[in-house]
């Protein structure tokens, strides 16, 4: 077959045969759109570094107060699955065990939101049909994604590697730390395009890939409180399971005390193998599909389908059942390890003393650790819940709301439905984790008691979820450009400033300012319930407030 | 001389719907060919074959002598898309997603004669280049899409229903552009369903039904399937008169009297025999109009009144406009 250039008229210039440089305007894409964001991820992550880089060694002064500490952590299967792998009481050793995993947490969200808004979203909207067109073609753009990604997370290892040097850390162990981080991103952006690939839309594409690093972090903490600790009481060696989590790879360069880089030889490699199936899988696929397709709707509306309620429900129950299983997971995780716990310690006499002297009983250490596991279920509610109220603002984005409004219905009704789903929401969570870990405890002594336990640690976390969900739903109603970053952003600061303060040394007033700082903890024998009320009627004057701002506005688009 | 795009026994499947069953269209270099049919016909599914953004499920295409699924790359530099419903990057503005574009097929937007292009477009479809994407229209997306694909010369241009959203002088500016581009030597594919477009454009048109050709030719070569509608007032003429008519002109069809009018159709090949007769009958405000493509297109779709029900009903295009 003769080339058709060849027959072209002469007005059409035929193209030179140099090859279009396709990579470089697609990287310079990425890196347009994401300009803001990518160094918001990364400077937030050098802040958190530098600041418990700089407060750790200040707070723990001295060898002392940090073997205590140490011993505390090693015993104390809680705190490890929230922290990490305590390896001995030097100030970086425990500057690394406190923060590496929920760090490397951070990075694995960053990259695989990043991937998935490179790919499966651009798909979505119809932008890569655009691109798909042009020379740049089907893999390129994939390409450039890869290289985008593999460039933020080098960024945010960097960032945090230098935060550590700034705050007088080892050099050496600060590097490895860095590199620990870029290895956990780089594998996590390779997770985030294979969801890409296989789900038809970037919010179950998002949801996949959060699934994935939320599986990483739990078998990385299983592994840590499962683990074997040395006879001084100042060290442990991880369990087995967090070899299978990438988080736990990075956790195992062990960075300031064995400063071992081998273990990022998987990360490597699991990261190459993820977007070598990425690209097959784009290379092979027509633009728009993906591995599991789209089911076929139902031809006529069912029954709750009503009204902006039925809407705001029938949109978002999938991902609300998500949030509610997850939340299940995590309540049986903390029913059912509160005894193993309780058993480890009893035959560990390093411990014992240590520990019981604390928390005053096996009874009340059990309480305690689920109160730890559902502070954090808290934070999953207060997600669930956010996620419902700001649907409202992405609907009004796209061009919906505009229909559903020029209808009968009101503006205040329209919000609010959205804000009750929200509610719905937290509440589903909550009871499906405080119904997990009642399974879980269902063996142990004293069922009944540490059941009632638990009931009561799942209703602390509704004030400080409802207070978040309201602050989100003023922001959508005041602020609808910038709500979705900024209530997101706040969700983040208050889990950083709740979880971290202490650790951050952050001052009172500051840590004040989180409403998880205010959540009662059902650990202790009078748990104070103050902060719940006065959070509670906050939440309900801020969604009066969030009533008084949508009549107000202009709808945006 | 080879056909720019060429398609034998196409065909796609999408789950258990088949939204191409066996589609050849030839499409002949520097003409502009309409893509005619209706909604879930198959018409943006063979583009995106033709593109390479979908792989045929069988069959064979052919464009400008490549393979589009395995030369996507090479063949993109000589084709300029305007997809029917364009999607751009909110927060990056009209003249910047058209640069990028640009770039993206080889061209080079320091250039000079790309500059004094990309303004004189700009200009003439009063286009605000500085805008974000966000806040486009439906109509100023698809004159960024236009822009873009008419600033860097193309041999083919594939144009996916791309005046779906443009104001009626919109349309004359798009129809002279693509004048002036064939005029360049520019092949053009033209999806569209808004029939008076393909008939005030297209050299050839190709009609798709259920994902198959069923009719490809020029206007005039189709228009020889179908009868020229003649019609006068019926003032002054008799029924006797009438039926006369109708007897002398064995190939009259679907008489009617009503309205004050008189109305029949007819081969076009007998019009010289009907003439004298209506000169006879000496008839006022005569009337005699050669077959739109509407009245082809309903003649393949609405007579037997199966053209919806048999229509793929689920292409990728309308599930994404569902969403």
């Amino acid at each position: 077959m003769t080339s058709a250039a060849g027959t072209a008229r002469a007005a059409i210039t035929p193209p030179p045969a140099t090859a279009v440089p396709t990579l470089w305007p697609m990287l310079r894409l990425r890196w347009r759109r994401d300009r803001v964001q990518v160094p918001v991820w990364l400077l937030s992550l050098g802040l958190i570094a530098l600041l418990s880089g700089i407060a750790v060694p200040a707070s723990f002064g001295t060898v002392a107060d940090r073997e205590a500490l140490v011993q505390i952590a090693v015993g104390t299967p809680s705190i490890l699955m929230l922290r990490g792998e305590p390896r001995g009481p030097a100030a970086d050793a425990l500057l690394f065990f406190s923060l590496f995993a929920n760090l490397a947490a951070a990075v694995a969200f960053m990259s695989t939101f990043l991937a998935v808004r490179h790919s499966r979203a651009e798909e979505e909207a119809g932008r890569s049909e655009l691109i798909g067109a042009t020379v740049a073609s089907r893999v390129v753009p994939l390409v450039a994604t890869v290289l985008f990604g593999t460039v933020a997370a080098l960024g945010a290892g960097a960032v945090v590697a230098a935060a550590l040097v700034v705050a007088g850390l080892d050099p050496t162990g600060s590097l490895l730390t860095g590199a620990a981080l870029a290895g956990t991103g780089v594998v996590f952006l390779g997770v985030g395009l294979v969801a890409a690939q296989l789900m038809c839309t970037s919010r179950g594409a998002n949801g996949l890939a959060a699934a994935v690093i939320g599986v990483a972090y739990v078998l990385r903490a299983v592994g840590d409180a499962g683990g074997t600790p040395a006879a001084d009481g100042l060290s442990l060696a991880s369990a087995w399971p967090s070899w299978l989590s990438p988080i736990g790879w990075g956790q195992r360069t062990r960075a300031f005390t064995e400063n071992n880089p081998a273990p990022l030889l998987l990360a490597l490699g699991c990261a190459a193998l993820l977007v070598a199936v990425a690209v097959l899988l784009q290379s092979r696929r027509d633009t728009g599909s993906s591995v599991f397709a789209e089911r076929a709707g139902r031809p006529a509306a069912g029954a709750l389908l009503r009204g902006s309620w039925g809407l705001a429900w029938r949109l978002q129950r999938s991902s609300i059942l998500g949030w509610a299983i997850t939340g299940l997971l995590f309540g049986l995780l903390a029913g059912s390890l509160g005894e193993t716990v309780v058993d480890l310690m009893e035959g560990n006499p390093v411990f014992q003393n240590v520990l019981v002297g604390l928390a005053g009983g096996p009874g009340a250490i059990i309480d305690l650790f689920t109160a730890t596991l559902f502070s954090l279920v808290g934070v999953i509610a207060a997600a669930a819940g956010i996620q419902a109220v700001l649907r409202a603002r992405q609907e009004e984005a796209a061009g919906v709301a505009e229909a559903m409004l020029s209808t009968g219905l009101g503006r205040i009704r329209w919000l609010f439905d959205y804000l009750t789903v929200g509610v719905v929401a937290i509440a589903l969570v909550l009871v499906a984790a405080v119904a997990g870990a009642a399974v879980g405890l269902l063996p142990t002594d004293a069922a009944a008691d540490r059941i009632e336990s638990v009931v009561q640690a799942g209703a602390a976390q509704v004030p400080a979820a409802l207070l978040l969900l309201a602050v989100a739903a003023v922001l959508v109603a005041v602020l609808p450009r910038l709500c979705i970053g900024l209530s997101w952003g706040l969700l983040l600061a208050a889990v950083v400033i709740g979880q971290f303060g202490d650790l951050l040394d952050l001052p009172d007033w500051v840590q004040d300012l989180s409403p998880f700082s205010h959540t009662p903890v059902v650990a202790a024998a009078e748990v104070d319930w103050s902060g719940a009320w006065w959070m509670s009627a906050l939440a309900v004057l801020l969604a009066a407030a969030a009533a008084l701002g949508i009549r107000r506005r202009d709808l945006a688009g | 001389m080879n056909p720019v795009v060429q398609t034998r026994d196409l065909s796609k499947r999408f789950g258990r719907v088949q939204a191409l069953a066996g589609l050849d269209l030839s499409v002949a270099e520097g003409e502009v060919h309409g893509f005619v049919g209706p909604n879930g016909a198959g018409k943006s599914t063979t583009i995106r074959i033709l593109l390479g953004l979908m792989r045929a499920g069988g069959g064979s295409a052919t464009v400008l002598g490549g393979d589009p699924w395995a030369d996507a790359s090479a063949l993109h530099r000589r084709i300029g898309y305007v997809p029917g419903d364009v999607s751009l990057w909110p927060n990056l503005s009209g003249g910047e997603a058209i640069d990028l574009l640009a770039r993206l097929r080889g061209a080079r937007t320091s250039d000079p004669a790309y500059q004094a292009r990309r303004r004189q477009l700009l200009e003439r479809f009063q286009l605000d280049p500085t805008r974000k994407g966000r806040t486009y229209s439906t109509g100023n997306r698809q004159k960024v899409a236009l822009v873009a694909a008419f600033s860097v010369p193309a041999e083919l241009l594939i144009l996916d229903e791309p005046t779906s959203g443009l104001d009626p002088l919109m349309d004359a500016v798009f129809r002279t552009e693509v004048a002036a581009a064939v005029a360049a030597g520019t092949t053009v594919l033209l999806s569209s369903h808004i029939l008076s477009e393909v008939e005030r454009l297209c050299d050839r048109v190709s009609i798709i039904r259920a994902g198959r050709i069923i009719e490809t030719g020029t206007l005039a070569e189709l228009r020889h399937l179908t009868h020229t509608e003649v019609a006068f007032a019926d003032a002054d003429v008799t029924p006797a008169e009438l039926a006369g008519l109708s007897g002398r002109l064995p190939g009259a069809q679907d008489l009617v009297a009503g309205d004050g009018r008189v109305s029949f159709t007819i081969d076009g090949a007998a019009l010289p025999d009907l003439l004298p007769a209506l000169a006879e009958l000496r008839v006022q405000g005569l009337t005699v109009s050669p077959p739109t493509l509407e009245s082809l297109f309903l003649r393949h779709y609405g007579a037997d009144g199966e053209g919806q029900s048999d229509t793929p009903g689920a292409s990728p295009d309308q599930l994404r406009h569902e969403r």
